[in-house]
């Protein structure tokens, strides 16, 4: 019987990346499928880029702005807070690994959400906040899931920025990828075969109940 | 009650009219893509000009100059949009109350029940947009702009959904329902009979102008141009020269015949002999001269001539006849000069399926001469 705490750690941190993804990655995707602003085009390429950077390299530029010595670094420092290395550096890299799928993905369901819809309620007196969550976001929320759902998968499989910015500390930052890995470099098979189906076996799960929740109606 | 000059330059296209209405019903009409519906956004605020004022019921909503652009949340409008724009995933009843935030909830409750009510949606509260007829929907769509008391109702081609009897059914609804809650209404609409029956007065637009804003009882007899007057779908736009023009009568020479127009006094206008000018019958207007009747006194026919049917087209409760008047030298574009339009049961009476050769008369009276552009 494996060591639990790296899949405990890991539902922590995906589950505390999603909540702040969504919180970031929602307002992003639709400020990104709703206004036209200068620097529009640089910021729909940010988002999408830790999808196609290597993981390492991402990791690599994060670790230098948490360090002690980085610039977030010393600032949190300031304050007495610790990034690098800290499980709390873990929830970081999987909110920058898995932020560009749920805004993809949310983007996408607000433009298919009819413009004429909003602009019908906005001559019925409604403010932009109440638009949102009264049509947009009902309207999207099939996408807005589906999005979530990959971002927190995503979340919950980081190996390489994770590796990167919060090491592979056993009992601290060690989480389930991680432990996996240690597991068959030192060739306790039978504890990464247990690690491994336990993941694939979860993540099975949530994607299949989003298929069912997607075939919901209204 | 709404003054309206605005200007908007899109990527090609741009918007700059001007026009004011007094009246309860104002039709916005002319081909797709005139600007009737960029317009109709600019009062709402959904669009901002690039420069002019918008006053409705004495609130200015934009003023370029001033810095003004009221908000559409606080403008108060009641906005039916083209294919009505319900939102899919709320029932009637939250359709209807989605404007009425304000009101406590059993106050809205009581508001939406009873504006239901008025729009026979009485029993729908429960069901979804997409469960709805065409018709119903219309109808939900009223509800919810109306349902705020809006102090102007906007209505975008709200009838070109539909079939067309259905068509026809909703227009008088529409009209008695437009009449009943008396707000005031700009109705945006490319079909003329729609802007006839549902409007006082009708701007008509094209190509992001307006090229006429005129009650309607002055439109049909008197388009300001021949660009007006092709709009408006008026046949026989003839061209012809001016033989002599007095305040009460303009003389024209027309494929060789001359004929007699009133002139309009209160346009004192006065084209010198030689002028090129347009004018126009309608074909209803064209009388044919029955061979079996004597004529009371020589002078009974005005603007007399001869000719003959060179087609026939049948249009169900009338025919349209194509005639060409004799005399003329070929027409260069058409076989005919005339559309003439006669009921079905003179078109029987009077055998016209066989006998082609007619004389015809047209009054003085239903001659319209247009103004030069």
């Amino acid at each position: 019987m494996p060591e639990l705490f790296p899949v405990w750690l890991s539902l922590r941190v995906a589950l505390l990346a999603t909540l702040l993804t969504l919180a970031g990655g929602l307002p992003l995707a639709w400020l990104l499928a709703r206004q036209r602003f200068p620097g529009r085009d640089l910021v729909e390429a940010a988002v999408v880029l830790p999808l196609v950077l290597p993981p390492t390299v991402l990791g690599y530029y994060l670790l230098l702005l948490i360090a002690s010595q980085g610039p977030v670094g010393r600032a949190l420092g300031a304050l007495g807070v610790e990034l690098a290395f800290t499980w709390r550096a873990a929830v970081l890299a999987a909110c920058v690994g898995s932020v560009a799928l749920l805004v993809k993905a949310a983007q996408a369901g607000f433009e298919s959400v009819d413009a004429r819809l909003e602009q019908a309620a906005r001559t019925l007196g409604r403010s932009e906040w109440g638009i949102f969550w009264s049509i947009t976001l009902p309207l999207a929320w099939r996408s807005v899931v589906a999005g979530t759902v990959l971002a927190f998968c995503r979340a919950l499989g980081d190996f390489g920025i994770t590796l990167m910015v919060a090491g592979n500390i056993p009992g601290l930052t060690q989480t389930l990828p991680l432990a996996i890995y240690d597991h068959v470099q030192s060739n306790r098979m039978a504890e990464a075969n247990a690690l491994a189906l336990l993941a694939v076996a979860g993540v099975t799960a949530l994607l299949m109940g989003l298929g069912r929740l997607a075939r919901l109606r209204f | 009650m709404l003054s309206l000059a605005i200007r908007k330059a899109l990527p090609g296209f741009s918007l700059d009219v001007a026009w004011e209405a007094h009246e309860k019903v104002v039709a916005l009409f002319g081909p797709s893509g005139a600007g009737k519906t960029l317009t109709l956004q600019a009062l709402a605020g959904l669009v901002r000009p690039d420069a002019g004022r918008i006053v409705v019921g004495g609130r200015v909503f934009f003023d370029g100059a001033r810095g003004v652009n009221v908000r559409p949340q606080e403008r108060h409008l009641g906005y039916v949009f083209q294919g009505y724009a319900l939102f899919p995933h709320l029932s009637v009843e939250d359709n209807v109350g989605y404007g009425l935030r304000t009101l406590a909830q059993e106050a809205r409750r009581r508001r939406v029940a009873e504006v239901m009510e008025r729009l026979g949606l009485g029993g729908q509260a429960r069901r979804h947009p997409r469960e709805l007829s065409g018709g119903q929907q219309q109808r939900v769509a009223l509800a919810r702009a109306l349902a705020g008391d809006p102090g102007l109702l906007l209505l975008d081609e709200p009838l070109s959904a539909l079939d067309a009897p259905l068509r026809r059914q909703l227009r008088e609804d529409l009209m008695q329902i437009v009449g009943e809650w008396g707000v005031p209404t700009v109705l945006v609409t490319h079909d003329l009979a729609e802007a006839f029956q549902l409007a006082d007065r009708i701007v008509i637009y094209d190509q992001g102008r307006v090229v006429q804003a005129a009650p309607k009882s002055d439109l049909l007899s008197r388009p300001a141009s021949e660009q007006v007057a092709r709009l408006l779908g008026v046949r026989n736009i003839l061209e012809g020269t001016v033989l002599k023009a007095t305040p009460e009568i303009i003389q024209l020479r027309w494929r060789g015949h001359d004929l007699e127009a009133i002139n309009s006094p209160a346009r004192g206008w006065l084209p010198p002999p030689g002028t090129r000018v347009v004018f126009f019958i309608r074909p209803e207007y064209v009388r044919l001269i029955r061979k079996d009747r004597q004529a009371p006194d020589p002078t009974h026919y005005m603007n007399r001539m001869e000719g003959r049917v060179v087609a026939q087209v049948d249009q169900g409760t009338t025919w349209t006849l194509y005639f060409a008047v004799d005399g003329a030298a070929p027409h260069a574009r058409e076989s005919h000069d005339l559309e003439i339009e006669v009921p079905r049961l003179v078109h029987e009476m009077l055998e016209i399926g066989r006998d082609h050769r007619w004389a015809i008369s047209m009054h003085r009276g239903s001659i319209h001469v247009l103004p030069q552009a």
